[in-house]
């Protein structure tokens, strides 16, 4: 399996998120949200610090 | 109503009585201990996303630490690994061409089946918490 970065964070974004709504948020639309709210800020903050990294790797 | 009292009873009692063993199904198989406690959404999401990440670690071909893997770092890697139970000795059994550390996605793939075993560990402990009455 040839995943790229992006594809890989995303996978492993939407799957931590999922664990972390289970734990977090009692009802299943609660867990639900909050899956997709993680899954947002994964990703957001994700390539906000792959944005200032990137001066780093020139 | 003494019937549903007598049943209340009983459940919690089994549920105080069974805390440890239901901490080691929810080892062995992630999910396994929140489905004894008939919590099935939970037992659901903690599989979903424990053999995700699993599989998707292997397919990666991450390195998969064993017991004897030396230095700090193979041992914490180690505990990670194992966290995952069932997922971690299918995984030792079936690992074919070793892990793919010269590309990044093999790097990725590390990463992926540590997470299984830390969120598999999240899940015991859950499961241990609602056993006990801490958690619903």
């Amino acid at each position: 399996m040839h995943l790229n970065h992006f594809l890989s964070m995303i996978l492993f974004a939407a799957l931590v998120s999922v664990a972390l709504a289970c734990v977090g948020r009692r009802t299943i639309a609660e867990r639900m949200k909050y899956a997709l709210w993680l899954l947002a800020l994964f990703v957001a903050v994700g390539l906000g610090i792959a944005w200032l990294m990137y001066p780093l790797s020139r | 109503m003494t019937a549903q009292l007598s049943a209340t009873g009983l459940k919690t009692k089994l549920n105080v009585a069974l805390p440890f063993p239901i901490a080691i199904a929810a080892w062995i198989v992630a999910g396994l201990g929140h489905a004894l406690l008939q919590r099935w959404p939970k037992a659901l999401g903690f599989f979903l996303a424990a053999a995700g990440l699993a599989i998707a670690g292997c397919e990666l071909r991450g390195e998969i630490f064993s017991w004897h893997s030396g230095g700090t770092f193979g041992s914490l890697g180690f505990i990670a690994d194992a966290g995952s139970g069932i997922f971690y000795f299918a995984a030792r059994m079936l690992e074919g061409g070793g892990p793919d550390i010269a590309r990044a996605t093999g790097d990725y793939g590390t990463r992926f089946i540590a997470a299984a075993g830390i969120v598999n560990l999240l899940a015991v402990l859950d499961a241990y918490g609602v056993a006990i009455g801490r958690r619903n």
